[in-house]
């Protein structure tokens, strides 16, 4: 018999792709809830249809349209990204498992993120921008089977590291213009976003922090 | 960057010393230690009621202030920040860091003792019975939430949405501007971390005399201060390897375990007891309290003997203003994402009823047993044994010997979880605000507030513990009233922000 032990948080394959479970409920049929690191989607699934898998150091993986390797070789500094694979969290802090942070500031003992958790060195692997030679790539289960761009580098669209793709009810205000410009998301259609306006952009261009700023959306209050 | 690394060092150097000399001078001159916190009492009674009476009762108009204000919609963190956790585990969470091992202890005491001795009016009669129940609403209803509200809101608004550290000083950030990491902030810290470890103090002090109570009535076990001591010793053994360790994960599951098994007591109660007078209980001493509230908020006796008021009302503000910090700081971490509309519900409006319906359940079915029977030995023997009480109480129900063995693994969870999550508060705040203190700070005052506690039990008990916590918060308590404005400084400069924002695009 297979138990299946299936934690918030692990790094699993389902459809042969990497995924993360962001949410487990019990009791249901399709109880696990996934993210697809490439790209963020979201997924839905039974544990019988996944696989664990532990990262570790010099895998290397796409996050958000972005390659990155795991590393341990420094300390994280202010500005990078850390997976947080070895979480001991203290009796107040909240993060778990493989939680994806931005570092904000570090010092001697740690980082804390822009999430405000407080994680020691020894709690995370660094991911470092790119796929360093000698890498091991982890998207894949079964690299064979890889029908499409397989392990290049999707992410040279020139996607900012922002993890906000923009949804409908975003407004946004163009900065590379002196007259105010304000607009929000009213549709998207693959890849084009359709601004109020007449605007039409793509979403690479309107997450370029030089060009739009995100304000808020209509749905937040 | 420099200063500041300075500022954490000298905060716990300084915070680390005065408790210190606190902890020697209840060793070696425990008579002269009584002796002093005994003037301090009397003091309390003559000079600073009106202090913590005035100020518990501002933090409550307060609190339901920013219910009502235009600040309600600011989000606590980032605009696209969500709750960690779900409302109801949220809830739970709040409802225990705040009452923790305190309800179980005083549960059946308090409102029993109130009924042997009411503040005005006869003992043992049907109106004390009430009045009873109507001040131990008071005492553990509106004010303490809402004393954890104020904080829990500064230390949120300020850490998450102003990015400053996770230090008292930094709610005076709208004030004082960087002089927070200077001298005016050192010494906030300094007050706040002292009052803290009183606080701490405290509630460890009876949750020591609550588990071995505990295992009194349970594995007969002398309820004597020896016992108490080791208790103290074996706890602080092992959270001590559990900061080491990193079982801290273990101790989230103990204290959500710890959760769960008090609801579970409170429902046992609720379906064997007498439900009806339960029932009744609370819906008659809700209108009381309701209606009774400002006079019991402001009574002070000028013409008379103020010692029941000393002795209760002053000492349960102080102790929640000492204990604020720690709850505080716990309330601020599981509430990023919230906006502060919600986070005053939660904190303020939800764990009262919480309160309330948990005291008219333990207090209802206590008075009950010595109302109607008329079994006033029964009260007296509460009364006289504060720490058996709960105990005592079980055995008049059916299940007694269940319910005492769950009502003894949640006294004791809800200990080690206090006294663990307590030394991280204090690591935190005795180094300028940082969300990674080191495991050796962590250790020290893991060590030194349970030696405080030690020290307070040998100097006298109860009362010296009372009275250490009504001394050490009162420097706190004018800290938090400033805190307040200085909060409001803060909320507003977060409106303007917003509507900064957003006016070209709602012309109003």
């Amino acid at each position: 018999m297979k138990l299946y032990q299936v934690r918030k948080g692990q790094f699993v394959y389902f459809n042969n792709e990497l995924h993360k479970v962001y949410g487990v409920k019990p009791m249901y049929k399709l109880s696990i809830h996934l993210i697809k690191l490439r790209d963020l989607s979201q997924h839905i699934t039974n544990a019988v249809s996944v696989e664990k898998y532990t990262p570790k150091e010099l895998d290397s993986f796409i996050f958000n349209h972005k390659a990155y390797t795991l590393r341990k070789d420094r300390n994280a500094e202010a500005g990078d990204y850390i997976l947080i694979n070895n979480p001991m969290p203290d009796s107040l802090d909240t993060y778990s498992l493989n939680e994806i942070d931005l570092v904000e500031t570090a010092d001697n003992k740690g980082v804390i993120t822009s999430n405000s958790h407080g994680v020691k060195h020894n709690e995370y692997l660094l991911m470092v921008p790119g796929r360093a030679a000698g890498s091991n790539p982890i998207d894949y289960k079964d690299k064979e089977y890889t029908e499409d761009e397989g392990l290049t580098d999707i992410g040279t669209l020139g996607m900012t590291s922002s993890e906000l793709l923009p949804s409908l009810g975003d407004i946004y205000k163009k900065k590379d213009t002196d007259s105010l410009l304000e607009a929000m998301v009213i549709a998207i259609k693959e890849q084009t976003v359709y601004l109020g306006g007449g605007i039409e952009v793509t979403p690479e261009e309107l997450l370029n922090t030089e060009k739009w700023e995100f304000l808020y959306n209509l749905l937040d209050k | 960057m420099d200063s500041k690394n300075n500022k954490g060092h000298s905060v716990f150097i300084i915070s680390l010393l005065l408790t210190l000399i606190f902890i020697v001078w209840g060793v070696f001159f425990t008579d002269n230690l009584t002796k002093v916190t005994d003037i301090i009492y009397n003091g309390s009674i003559d000079y600073l009621g009106w202090v913590y009476l005035g100020a518990a009762l501002f933090f409550v108009i307060f609190s339901i202030y920013l219910l009502f204000s235009k600040y309600g919609d600011i989000r606590l963190g980032k605009k696209t920040d969500r709750p960690d956790f779900n409302t109801a585990s949220w809830l739970a969470m709040l409802f225990g860091a705040g009452m923790g091992i305190g309800i179980v202890y005083w549960s059946v005491a308090e409102p029993v003792t109130h009924y042997t001795t009411p503040p005005y009016g006869e003992g043992y009669t049907i109106d004390a019975a009430n009045t009873a129940m109507k001040y131990t609403f008071f005492h553990w209803g509106f004010d303490p939430w809402a004393i954890y509200t104020v904080i829990g809101l500064a230390l949120a608004f300020f850490q998450y949405n102003k990015r400053l550290p996770a230090a008292i000083s930094s709610a005076f950030h709208p004030i004082l501007g960087d002089r927070i990491y200077g001298p005016i902030g050192k010494t906030i810290d300094i007050l706040s971390i002292f009052a803290t470890v009183f606080g701490i103090a405290t509630s460890l002090g009876l949750g020591a005399m609550q588990v071995t109570a505990g295992m009194h009535e349970i594995f007969g076990v002398p309820n004597e201060l020896f016992v108490q001591l080791i208790v103290i010793v074996v706890a602080t053994v092992l959270f001590i390897i559990s900061i080491n360790t990193g079982l801290e994960k273990g101790i989230q599951y103990l204290s959500n375990a710890a959760m769960i098994l008090s609801f579970a007591i409170m429902l046992m109660i609720l379906i064997v007891g007498p439900t009806m007078t339960i029932i009744k209980v609370f819906f008659n001493t809700t209108g009381l309290y309701i209606s009774d509230f400002i006079h019991m908020s402001l009574r002070l006796k000028p013409f008379g003997e103020g010692e029941w008021i000393a002795s209760w009302t002053l000492f349960y503000w102080a102790w929640w203003i000492a204990w604020a910090p720690f709850v505080g700081m716990f309330i601020a971490r599981v509430s990023k994402g919230r906006t502060i509309r919600e986070f005053v519900i939660g904190v303020l409006i939800v764990p009262t009823l919480g309160t309330c319906l948990w005291m008219s359940i333990f207090g209802g079915a206590a008075l009950e047993l010595v109302q109607n029977t008329g079994n006033h030995d029964l009260a007296e023997n509460i009364t006289e044994n504060v720490s058996l009480a709960i105990f005592t109480f079980f055995d008049y129900l059916p299940l007694s010997s269940v319910l005492s063995i769950l009502g003894f693994a949640v006294v004791a969870i809800y200990y080690i979880t206090v006294a663990d999550t307590a030394t991280f508060v204090l690591g935190m705040l005795s180094e300028g605000g940082t969300l990674n203190p080191s495991n050796k700070i962590k250790m020290t005052w893991g060590v030194i507030q349970s030696a405080l506690a030690a020290v307070l039990l040998l100097a006298g008990g109860l009362n010296v513990l009372q009275t250490a916590s009504i001394a050490a918060a009162l420097p706190f308590a004018l800290i938090m009233v400033v805190m307040c404005f200085s909060l409001v400084k803060g909320l507003k400069s977060e409106v303007e922000v917003h509507r900064g924002n957003k006016r070209s695009s709602y012309p109003s």
